[in-house]
């Protein structure tokens, strides 16, 4: 009975899932499905992971330090690519952040709402910073459609998405953020655990290419 | 203040002790802070906008590395001092001085001294890594003070 019960739990989850993304996409071991649309040229050999959520002070430190030369000698020259997925668990508003950013994304801002999450956010996790009022008055401040925005939003219409990447996370042994998986043309992967300089990242992506 | 320090650290136990106290207390705040990284390549960095709370792990790396030794000096002259004086008519008269002095409480300098050590490793991940670290600065320093005074009062009026 009770495994009956399991069973179909977990078959609605999977549908569900299944019906607001159904292309499937991997990365080496990292299932990247219910992640970010991909940044850069799809076809680029090297794929980079970022594992994060939008409170993680460490991850303000890598968006603001180091993400722009990686961008720009790495994902802006097509030589990799780039792909986000949430690992939203430093407080309670970091996965109704990471679902904001999918309900942005429903608007083809995606990444707009990204930058703008990184560049609002504030030191104190939990301060009212990332509360859903806020979120959709950044929503509002990159025009987008706010009623689409707020029924999205309050629907809880991406909270399995944002699950699965957290599940994803722990599956592959990311127990911080941000963590990075970079994975190369033959599924040689490097796993990067911190805010780490761009020396590293340069160093790792340099071997793989 | 100098002199007492020249008193403790005249010895090279205490200098070596400092020396361990400090690259400990460094290396580990600063790994848990991500100013350092082991892997996949060593490697140090200071984010721009980190650099306050670096100086603030110097800071908190000296604070012990001086405060610690200081009161295992104290530790040793209390000891020393209870051999000599037991069974002296002076022994509970020196004892109270003591007590009044503050070398008595040396447990409660170990244990603030260890605790906020402890307390600012823990802090990473909460809201209030700075404020606790500058709190546990203060803390020290105020340990320090009163160690010093201790010990140029009235230890170093004994020795």
């Amino acid at each position: 009975m009770s495994i009956a019960i399991i069973s179909a739990i977990v078959a609605y989850s999977s549908s569900s899932i299944e019906t607001e993304k159904s292309d499937v996409r991997t990365h080496g071991t990292v299932s990247t499905t219910m992640g970010s649309s991909i940044m850069g040229n799809p076809s680029a050999s090297i794929t980079i992971v970022e594992f994060g959520d939008y409170q993680c002070h460490q991850c303000y430190n890598w968006f603001h330090n180091t993400k722009s030369s990686v961008f720009q000698n790495y994902v802006d020259t097509g030589k990799a690519n780039f792909v986000f997925m949430d690992l939203a668990f430093l407080g309670k508003d970091s996965p109704k952040a990471a679902q904001a950013s999918y309900c942005a994304e429903d608007q083809g801002k995606y990444w707009e709402y990204h930058n703008q999450l990184y560049t609002a956010q504030e030191s104190e996790i939990d301060n009212g910073w990332a509360n859903p009022e806020r979120l959709k008055v950044f929503a509002f401040s990159l025009g987008l459609d706010i009623e689409l925005f707020e029924s999205c939003l309050d629907s809880g219409k991406y909270t399995k998405r944002v699950q699965y990447n957290i599940a994803e996370a722990k599956k592959l042994g990311a127990s911080g953020t941000p963590t990075f998986f970079i994975v190369g043309p033959d599924g040689q992967q490097q796993k990067i655990v911190g805010a780490q300089p761009y020396s590293v990242f340069k160093q790792i992506l340099d071997s793989m290419i | 203040m100098v002199q007492t320090l020249r008193l403790v650290f005249s010895n090279r136990f205490y200098i070596v002790l400092s020396s361990v106290i400090f690259t400990f207390m460094l290396i580990g705040l600063l790994v848990i802070s991500e100013y350092i990284f082991f892997e996949p390549y060593l490697i140090g960095h200071i984010p721009q906008g980190t650099e306050f709370g670096f100086v603030l792990i110097v800071i908190l790396s000296v604070l012990p590395a001086v405060v610690f030794p200081m009161n295992i000096y104290r530790i040793n002259i209390l000891k020393k001092s209870k051999g000599k004086m037991s069974g002296s008519v002076f022994g509970s008269f020196i004892g109270s001085v003591a007590g009044a002095c503050s070398c008595g409480p040396v447990g409660f300098t170990v244990i603030t001294t260890f605790g906020s050590v402890g307390v600012t490793a823990l802090t990473f991940l909460t809201n209030f890594e700075l404020p606790i670290r500058i709190g546990a600065i203060a803390l020290l320093a105020f340990t320090y003070y009163t160690t010093v005074k201790s010990l140029k009062i009235e230890c170093n009026i004994r020795y």
